[in-house]
């Protein structure tokens, strides 16, 4: 039988490394079991990020992730950029590299944002091809992620959803699904984020985001700057009954608590999905069992 | 390449830098209770947001010393002018200090230029690539014969910072909240800024003679011509013996990284 699987498997609950927590995560080794790192925050030249990333590598699996590669805009591709990725990745060995289906820079003028595209076949045809350009230089596959977003165009002859699967399927690439931006953008756009989940294919679906986000009654920002919601803890329980045990990280970028917290909203998680997978064994849950048992 | 994205995406950026809407929102679809409006403004926000936090986190002592009032302007004038170019906006306020000594009415006080400029150079040091120190004893160990012809190769994070102002007594006086002293542009002063060991950025004042020899090391004389370059400073038993406690100063202090002969 051949393997069709795409996908690595399970890796479990990861966190984001946060320079506030260096220390924290050096010293005391947290049970959790990967971290995922900004790749854009480790690409200078030297000094302590660095120094914290190479030692932190030694210790746990990471994955990267980044923000500027602006895959779907019409610039050239940034052979800089892919250049300081790939060395990055020879440094510290990533189970796998993400970025964003976004662009982020016109004319050599970058918004440092996320930036929507509109969906459509020629966009698909456009992206898809700077993909596999990607993949062919870095020498595997990227996973993409859906973005949050707060305007549609005209230009658009498809649902966001359509377009994310078409577009994987096409580049041949895999998938990045951020529960929280589906529940961001399903708010500002009126659509169904069951719907979402529903129309995504399983097979190239290798990591999910959860995060916070920030509510204005009318519309909602994806602001990573606040616990994860209890909508978005169900739209997770979804993603997990569709998909299956997909390693899911907790994103969080302002206001940032002391590790501990954010470990005990990463067990929240893991705890969500051992109820669904009676079976699930993770470093992230052994955590938990540790400090009951001190507890008693 | 699609013509179209490529239209869509100039009017997007052109917004985000202006702020002007008529050639963006064609594109843009009114859905539920939301306005376009409303929309634009979301990612113009975030945008301006994004760029005034860099210049903040980067700049945070001469937003100190300029108050609210004129940080605001400042970073107004200069996200205005200089829309960014750069993949990481860990370089985005590289052109400030131009911007503040050209900019009215920055540039009728040169010592901001001089806080911003300093400010960069202890990023630059905080990040420099990583290399070996050697140590006292490596030059130690080295065969008498050989001295006269050494050079010195430094730790890339060594930075020479010198200005006219006392920019960088005012950056430390805001750093340990006390108030500054006025500006002073009666002399040059010389800084050395370096990452040591510990990784932690660091600086000191050099003395002319220090900066003179510094910079004779870095633009590559060797022992023999740094000493003769003393006489300036010594007299002919001194200058040796002072380049020699230099020299001991710098190797502990984490700043060489190879001796060439
Ligand atoms: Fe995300």
């Amino acid at each position: 039988m051949v393997n069709d699987q795409l996908t690595l498997d399970f890796l479990g609950f990861g966190l984001g490394l946060r320079t506030a927590h260096f220390e924290h995560v050096l010293q005391h080794q947290p049970l959790v079991d990967w971290f995922e790192v900004l790749s854009e925050n480790f690409m200078v030249a030297g000094g302590k990020p660095k120094y914290y990333l190479h030692a932190i590598a030694e210790q746990y699996p990471l994955v990267m992730h980044g923000v500027s590669m602006s895959i779907g805009g019409t610039d050239p591709l940034n052979m800089d950029y892919l250049k300081a990725l790939k060395k990055l990745a020879n440094e510290v060995q990533p189970k796998w590299i993400s970025d964003h289906l976004c662009w982020t820079s016109v004319h050599g003028q970058n918004s440092h944002d996320l930036l929507p595209l509109p969906y459509t076949q020629d966009t698909i045809n456009h992206v898809a091809a700077r993909v596999g350009q990607v993949q062919d230089f870095l020498g595997r596959r990227i996973l993409l992620e859906n973005v949050s977003s707060y305007l549609s165009y005209h230009d658009s002859t498809m649902d966001e959803w359509d377009f994310l699967n078409a577009l994987a399927e096409q580049a041949d690439c895999l998938i990045l699904l951020d529960i929280n931006n589906i529940y961001v953008s399903a708010r500002n756009h009126g659509f169904d984020p069951l719907e979402y989940l529903s129309k995504i294919n399983p097979k190239r679906v290798q990591q999910f985001h959860l995060a916070g986000h920030s509510d204005y009654g009318d519309y909602v920002i994806d602001t990573h700057d606040q616990d994860v919601v209890e909508p978005v803890w169900q739209l997770y329980q979804q993603a997990l009954q569709r998909f299956g045990l997909v390693s899911t990280m907790i994103e969080r970028d302002g206001n940032i608590p002391e590790f501990p917290a954010l470990q005990q909203e990463l067990q929240q998680a893991a705890m969500l999905a051992a109820k669904q997978f009676p079976h699930l064994s993770t470093r992230t849950l052994d955590a938990m069992a540790l400090a009951q048992g001190q507890a008693v | 390449m699609s013509e179209s994205l490529r239209q869509l995406q100039h009017a997007f950026m052109d917004y985000l830098n202006t702020g002007e809407t008529a050639s963006f929102q064609p594109h843009v679809i009114a859905q539920g209770r939301i306005t376009v409006d409303t929309r634009l403004a979301i990612y113009r926000n975030a945008y301006r947001i994004r760029l005034t936090e860099t210049i903040e986190t980067d700049h945070e002592v001469l937003g100190l010393y300029l108050g609210d009032d004129l940080f605001d302007q400042m970073t107004r004038g200069y996200i205005q002018q200089h829309p960014s170019t750069v993949p990481s906006l860990r370089d985005f306020c590289d052109a400030l200090p131009t911007f503040l000594a050209q900019k009215m009415p920055f540039s009728e006080h040169p010592i901001l230029a001089d806080i911003a400029a300093f400010e960069r150079r202890l990023l630059n040091a905080f990040d420099a690539p990583d290399a070996q120190r050697l140590g006292f004893s490596d030059l130690q160990q080295l065969p008498v014969p050989d001295w006269p012809r050494c050079q010195l190769r430094f730790h890339p994070s060594v930075q020479i910072y010198s200005c006219q102002s006392n920019a960088v007594e005012a950056w430390q006086s805001i750093k340990a909240e006390q108030t500054p002293t006025a500006p002073d542009y009666s002399a040059t002063r010389h800084w050395l800024l370096w990452r040591g060991d510990t990784r932690l950025t660091e600086f000191i004042s050099l003395a002319p003679f220090q900066h003179e020899l510094l910079m004779g090391f870095i633009q590559g004389r060797n022992f023999a011509e740094q000493c003769e370059l003393m006489m300036q400073f010594f007299d002919v038993e001194q200058a040796p013996q002072q380049v020699l406690s230099a020299l001991q100063a710098w190797f502990e202090m984490g700043l060489i990284a190879k001796l060439q002969t």
